[in-house]
């Protein structure tokens, strides 16, 4: 392209290059300090060590977060995909008085600050404990941003989905549902796929709704960092984050690879 | 009929579970974040008379234009020459581009604390321009919350105006620059203006996700952090004033509604 190769063109490449370092560097840095055998927190770092490593994996604290995180993501995960793609299916295939008005109400979540829905939630809670503090209602609070994740995934997916091909099931003698999970699910699974990690991610990163709404022994790893980071500038709260950093980086590459199929 | 109810039935049982999930879970509470600030004590004359609770507004509200502007200047050069690349690596970069999105904005926000820290390589270099004090530190500064959450959301902002500007046809540069114009008028003329409903829902998206961020202000900002959500959560958590937080949050839930009703007609009219 012309205007690329112009003066206009190395001014924007350069505040692009700018914009790069500016969105990765602070990961990179966070990755470097890590490994500093120092006993603060040093960027650029010095020498070399992985006693901070040490220290992260010897803390009950983190391990305990990651594994609570780790279940409270896949329960969120699974229940909002089932739930959402539910109500996707009802919405695009049924046509019923309403509907869009429902759609609306069931995205607006997403559009919503996520501490007013916790601080929604906490007072809701305290006047009615339908749930018992912590896993519980961690698991179902993250459900409202969860379905609404699902649905702006399966929404679109289901309406490009050919009604055609699920007729011609039919026609073969195929009843609806079994149109439904013969034909039309497998050509849904990689929207389901997306939507579910969608989900997950959403849950396992989040932090609002986890402070205002879990116990202190139900504390997902957000939690337990959000914490750690506040009190001090502790070379192991890097070495955590690094290992985030990495999973991060697998799952990407895993979704990734699997979308790429 | 028979089969037309049974098809409502059917419809039923699949929105149930989603509209428990609703009724419980969203309506019921935000119905009653309104009840709780209305009721007892008035509060929201409280918040709007107290200049304190006016200063953290007017510093959220700061805060959200700040944001924006830094995201818009940085991600549009970025935005542009993704959408533009005819390279492989474009998906790679674009990929790399999204990435900070898969880790939480605690580990994020974590990693510019290590920069900002009295002895953190952004403070030294401060502190070696001779601008500031030899002690300073951007940590507990208005400005280190804004390069901060800037990172944070920047990619946001990089996606919106990447699915924007590649529907702008390049034929129509092309055509500008053939007339006459030179790159930059073209960019100018053609390209921002054709893009502008997507820059436009970019900056409102970032806007009202600054506006009421929690956790980088919070960390980034300390003990000093006067924006919305950390007190809200200071309220909530700590000095357990709920109708107060009730009524600061029905603020903030208001300002939220108004950008995200403007930005859904945007993208209404964009797709008109």
């Amino acid at each position: 392209m012309t205007s690329l190769r112009s003066p206009l063109g190395w001014v924007l490449r350069g505040m692009a290059v700018l914009g790069f370092i500016y969105l990765l560097g602070p990961l990179l840095v966070i990755v470097a300090a890590s490994f500093s055998d120092t006993g603060y927190l040093a960027f650029p770092p010095q020498g070399f060590s992985l006693r901070w490593y040490h220290a992260a994996l010897a803390d009950a604290r983190y391990l305990t977060g990651f594994f609570v995180s780790l279940r409270l993501a896949a329960m969120v995960a699974v229940l909002s995909l089932i739930i959402g793609t539910a109500a996707a299916v009802a919405l695009t295939r049924f046509a019923f008085p309403g509907s869009v008005l429902l759609e609306a109400l069931f995205l607006s979540p997403l559009v919503l600050p996520a501490l007013v829905l916790a601080v929604a939630l906490t007072l809701f809670f305290s006047a009615n404990p339908i749930a018992p503090p912590g896993m519980t209602r961690l698991v179902i609070s993250h459900l409202l941003v969860g379905v609404p994740m699902v649905l702006r995934v399966m929404l679109p997916v289901l309406r490009r989905v050919d009604p055609a091909i699920e007729e011609a099931a039919r026609n073969l003698g195929a009843s609806p549902t079994k149109a439904f999970f013969l034909v039309t699910l497998p050509v849904l699974r990689p929207g389901l796929i997306a939507a579910a990690a969608l989900a997950f991610i959403f849950s396992f990163d989040e932090v609002e709704m986890a402070l205002f709404l879990g116990s202190v022994r139900d504390a997902p790893l957000t939690v337990v960092l959000y914490g750690a980071a506040q009190m001090q500038m502790d070379p192991t709260v890097a070495a955590v984050s690094s290992l985030l950093i990495l999973l991060a980086l697998l799952l990407m590459v895993a979704q990734q690879m699997y979308a790429n199929r | 009929m028979i089969e037309g109810a049974r098809r409502g039935l059917i419809a039923a049982g699949l929105l149930a579970p989603a509209a428990l999930v609703f009724a419980i879970l969203f309506v019921w509470p935000q119905l009653g974040l309104f009840l709780q600030s209305l009721g007892g004590p008035p509060t929201f004359s409280r918040f709007l008379g107290d200049s304190y609770y006016l200063g953290v507004l007017g510093n959220s509200l700061l805060l959200g234009v700040c944001v924006t502007l830094v995201t818009l200047v940085l991600g549009f050069p970025l935005a542009f020459l993704l959408a533009r690349a005819e390279t492989r690596w474009a998906g790679l970069l674009l990929l790399l581009t999204t990435f900070p999105l898969w880790v939480s904005a605690v580990v994020r926000s974590f990693a510019w604390m290590v920069l900002f820290f009295r002895s953190g390589v952004a403070s030294r270099f401060l502190q070696g321009t001779g601008l500031v004090a030899p002690d300073f530190q951007l940590i507990g500064t208005f400005a280190g919350v804004v390069i901060a959450l800037a990172q944070v959301l920047l990619p946001i902002m990089i996606v919106t105006l990447y699915a924007v500007i590649r529907g702008v046809d390049r034929d129509l540069e092309h055509a500008a620059m053939n007339l006459g114009a030179s790159p930059a008028v073209a960019l100018w003329l053609v390209t921002l203006r054709l893009a502008r409903g997507g820059v436009l829902a970019g900056s409102l998206l970032v806007f009202s996700l600054s506006v009421s961020a929690f956790a980088t202000p919070s960390l980034i900002g300390g003990a000093r952090a006067h924006f919305m959500a950390v007190t809200i959560y200071e309220q909530t958590l700590e000095l357990l004033d709920w109708p107060f937080a009730a009524a600061i949050a029905a603020i903030l839930l208001v300002i939220s509604l108004s950008v995200a009703l403007t930005y859904g007609k945007l993208l209404g009219e964009k797709t008109r």
